[in-house]
């Protein structure tokens, strides 16, 4: 369904698939996601009390700690991470988090970058996407 | 990004697999953000405390270790999770124990200097005006890049390690000079400013400035490097803030002028209610705390001294603990001056090498934090276990002893 994809910049390629997960505010795993559950804690959240398990993960912007890449690979050492990460603004943490995560673990996560809010917003929360990195562009699946 | 062809080996895993491990990391950074090329850094400052680290961050470090990295520049390091000295007698589970002495031992490994402190810059990594680093550690790099004059981006776990192992770093942000200049100013409108007020002062300006570097204007001439360092931290905590020019302080800008590169910008004044305000968003509750914790970032040996000063006869009420945070080597001072007996006799404790915010709070049992520090309190707060009760130096040490 290339009509309805929505165009980015893939920074850490690959493909993977997984149901939308939409946060409009900044986001960080810092503090922020329960990396032995997945589960989103940070109070500060739009999506606090959602699972970001397999998930296609949208946020436009990174916060807080600079330790959020750790956070986030250690979601992915206990198999908790999401699917896929998808921002607005490049979130440096998304994308050395996903690094190591393949380095270290061997898992690809694909980061796409460039996305706005304004267009995601439009998504289903729930919806079936698939993230495909190397083509920068997230697409509903079917 | 250009990689010269010493830089393209290395990617190529022909210097080891450590340094092509870290140029996986700072190469895909470099493309994200649209780096020109690698250049050479001074010095670096990364994070191995546990409680943000977990098992995660211990297998980043092993695998740099164990993988022949050795760190190709003076490599400083944030506070541990733990008294590394001390940490038995503070409560702290062996096995917690054992996992931060885990990544010190990595880090040993690597060759870093020994002195886990957030605030490297007072005890043991010295850059000059204009030098390139890599820091971690958000409120020591608006210190660097604002009183220093030094240029570091905020550089995230995992590319801190990559960019001491390589000595280079992504050229982006700040270390350009075209994101250094002031694009926004506040000015100080309150006279005399207390511990607190700097703090607050700091947290006001991190979060109304946005992603634009700012000036601040109107600090009195008595202002000292400790509550700017405090300041520096306040303003980290609450925004993406990299830098503050503080005219006639800042390298390079003497005026507001030069600080704005000669343009005129929008200026916010600080007034006594926006402090007020701030204060009134960290605080969450009323009640007598369980533990005060002063030194987020480390009290330096000064800053020990005036609170053993506040401390001298008094005593910690019932049920209530206070520790001070600082580095091994202020600690050895107080030690050495007297400044730690008095200020144990009052039944607070100095503790080194860790710090609050890092530190396992939640397992200690604690519930109701009192602090001056803004950044601790933002921290502490966005967690939502402990309340957190945010004050002066002074109305605390009035509050909590007799």
């Amino acid at each position: 369904m290339t009509n309805s994809a929505l165009k980015g910049k893939g920074l850490i390629g690959g493909t993977a698939s997984g149901s939308a997960l939409l946060s409009l505010r900044a986001f960080t795993f810092a503090h922020g996601v329960n990396p032995a559950t997945g589960e989103v804690t940070d109070v500060r959240s739009d999506i606090r009390g959602s699972n970001v398990r397999g998930r296609v993960l949208f946020y436009p912007f990174g916060k807080g700690s600079t330790t959020a890449s750790t956070w986030f690979l250690e979601t992915v050492r206990l198999g908790n991470h999401p699917a896929a990460i998808v921002t607005e603004a490049v979130d440096l943490s998304a994308v050395i988090g996903s690094v190591m995560a393949r380095l270290i673990y061997g898992k690809a996560i694909p980061v796409i970058s460039g996305i706005s809010r304004g267009a995601y917003s439009k998504m289903e929360n729930g919806a079936d996407l698939v993230a495909d990195a190397d083509r920068g562009e997230v697409s509903v699946e079917g | 990004m250009y990689l010269d062809p010493s830089q393209e080996k290395l990617l190529r895993g022909e210097g080891g697999e450590a340094s092509q491990f870290a140029m996986e990391v700072v190469t895909k950074v470099g493309d994200a953000v649209g780096a020109e090329s690698l250049v050479p850094i001074k010095s670096a400052h990364v994070l191995a405390h546990y409680s943000s680290l977990h098992d995660a961050g211990i297998d980043v470090l092993e695998r740099f270790a164990s993988s022949g990295g050795k760190f190709a520049v003076p490599t400083s390091v944030d506070p541990a999770s733990i008294d590394l000295q001390n940490w038995r007698s503070f409560g702290i589970p062996e096995e917690y124990a054992r996992k931060q002495l885990r990544l010190c031992d990595a880090y040993a490994k690597l060759g870093g200097m020994r002195c886990w402190s957030c605030v490297q810059y007072q005890v043991c990594n010295f850059p000059k005006q204009g030098e390139n680093v890599a820091w971690a550690e958000s409120s020591a790099v608006v210190f660097a890049n604002s009183v220093i004059g030094c240029r570091s981006n905020k550089i995230t776990a995992g590319m801190d390690v990559a960019c001491a192992v390589l000595g280079l770093t992504p050229k982006f942000g700040m270390l350009n000079d075209e994101n250094r200049v002031a694009r926004m100013s506040f000015k100080l409108g309150i006279t005399a400013p207390s511990d607190l007020d700097y703090r607050s002062v700091g947290f006001f300006v991190g979060r109304n400035s946005g992603s634009r570097v700012p000036a601040l204007q109107g600090l009195p001439p008595s202002v000292t490097s400790d509550e700017i360092k405090h300041l520096s931290a306040g303003a980290a905590a609450a925004g993406p803030v990299t830098m503050v020019h503080f005219p006639g302080i800042t390298p390079g800008s003497r005026t507001l002028l030069d600080a704005t590169g000669g343009q005129s910008v929008e200026e916010i004044e600080i007034t006594r209610s926006d402090l007020a305000e701030i204060e009134a968003d960290l605080n969450q509750t009323s009640e007598l705390p369980d533990l005060v914790a002063l030194g987020v970032p480390h009290l330096s040996v000064n800053e020990l001294g005036l609170l053993a000063k506040m401390l001298e006869g008094r005593k910690l009420k019932n049920g209530v603990k206070m520790y001070a945070y600082t580095s091994s080597q202020a600690y050895d001072l107080a030690e050495r001056t007297g400044i730690r007996s008095t200020i144990e006799a009052s039944g607070a404790r100095l503790t080194h090498s860790t710090d609050a915010e890092i530190s396992p709070l939640k397992l200690l049992g604690f519930n109701v934090v009192m602090t001056n520090s803004a950044k601790l309190a933002e921290i502490v707060s966005s967690e939502g276990e402990i309340k957190i009760r945010y004050a002066s130096q002074r109305q605390i040490v009035e509050e909590v002893t007799s």
